[in-house]
């Protein structure tokens, strides 16, 4: 398993900034790195993952917190 | 009209104040982007051919923009909205009543008031961020230096001309644009790499051969498509974005919703980006 390398937390942010941090916390990545997102249930566990999804990621949910690995 | 001109001078002097306080707030070159400008750019920041290098090219980027009328308004609103960190904005002209309908950074109030400066004052409350720099006076090629792009807002062909020739010479990105009645065209320019307005076009049209503005006339919403394809433009140049309009022009008809790209190639005899016409000695 690959290890967790960063790690954001958008507990505090609503749409769209919390697709903003996302998303430019992975542009800062390199391929293969993993992000591990903390949020609140709602609207950003829907769009977070969807969003990450549609940029070619590999996206993973467990509970609250989202995984993805930056392709 | 007094009393609105006094107002006037009140916003206008707002405005500087608080350009002035958010320009000695910006964050020096080479940081990240703060938190409120994360917020304030986050609708463009979240397209996919968008990016937080896009948006820093952006501000560390000095525009240009050659005239403050119908095209200029779409143009200056645009990129200054976008975060564009320096806009110099030319035009020797004073707003008149006739001008309303479709340059959209001045207002009735603003009759008389010198265009460079009316539009600066609207920047200046549209994004702080943006130091905006105005020059009430005619264009000449000095002004380019400094800027890392220009848009040419100018509504003749001898301004037209002159600005391709000064940006050939500086090696400094273009974007033309023009319009009349209920058409335009637009093009974007690398001098040395793609062509250049004069390769597209060789020779102005002789003078009086084609309609001025106030000849033929035009409609607010066709300088605005015109304009704001213009300013696309320059976004794309200014953060290398994938498909301008490089070695090509388009052709807009608004009378039939016509778009056309039409092809140009860069001729090595052009006068302005290349060695020039052939000695026939």
């Amino acid at each position: 398993m690959t290890a967790v390398a960063r790690v954001l937390d958008i507990t505090g942010l609503t749409c769209p900034m919390t697709w903003v941090k996302t998303k430019l916390e992975l542009e800062r990545m390199a391929s293969g790195e993993v992000l591990t997102v903390r949020c609140c249930p709602g609207e950003a566990l829907e769009n977070v993952p969807r969003s990450a999804a549609e940029e070619g990621h590999e996206v993973a949910l467990d509970g609250n917190t989202i995984r993805i690995v930056h392709r | 009209m007094t009393d609105r001109r006094g107002f006037l001078g009140e916003v206008v002097g707002a405005a500087v104040r608080a350009g002035r306080e958010a320009s000695s707030a910006a964050p020096p070159p080479g940081r990240g982007l703060s938190d409120a400008e994360l917020d304030r750019y986050s609708r463009q920041l979240v397209l996919p051919q968008w990016s937080e290098q896009a948006q820093l090219a952006l501000r560390e980027a000095a525009v240009l923009v050659v005239g403050a009328g119908a095209l200029g308004s779409p143009v200056a609103t645009y990129l200054a909205g976008a975060g564009v960190g320096r806009l110099g904005i030319v035009d020797h002209d004073a707003v008149e009543v006739s001008n309303l309908h479709r340059q959209h950074l001045h207002f009735t109030p603003d009759v008389g008031v010198a265009k460079a400066h009316s539009a600066a004052a609207k920047l200046g409350f549209l994004n702080p961020g943006v130091v905006v720099e105005p020059y009430q006076a005619h264009f000449n090629a000095a002004m380019v230096e400094g800027h890392d792009l220009v848009v040419d807002c100018s509504d003749s062909f001898e301004t037209r001309y002159a600005v391709n020739a000064a940006c050939c010479a500086a090696r400094t990105p273009l974007v033309e644009g023009g319009v009349t009645g209920m058409s335009g065209m637009v093009m974007a320019i690398r001098p040395g790499e793609s062509a250049c307005y004069r390769c597209a076009f060789p020779t102005a049209p002789p003078p009086g051969s084609v309609p001025s503005c106030a000849q033929a006339g035009v409609l607010g919403p066709a300088a605005g498509v015109i304009g704001s394809l213009q300013a696309l433009e320059a976004l794309r140049l200014l953060a290398r974005l994938d498909g301008a309009l490089l070695d090509a022009f388009l052709q807009v008809d608004l009378e039939d919703a016509g778009f056309v790209r039409v092809a140009v190639r860069r001729r090595p005899e052009c006068e302005d980006c290349g060695a020039g016409p052939t000695s026939r000695g």
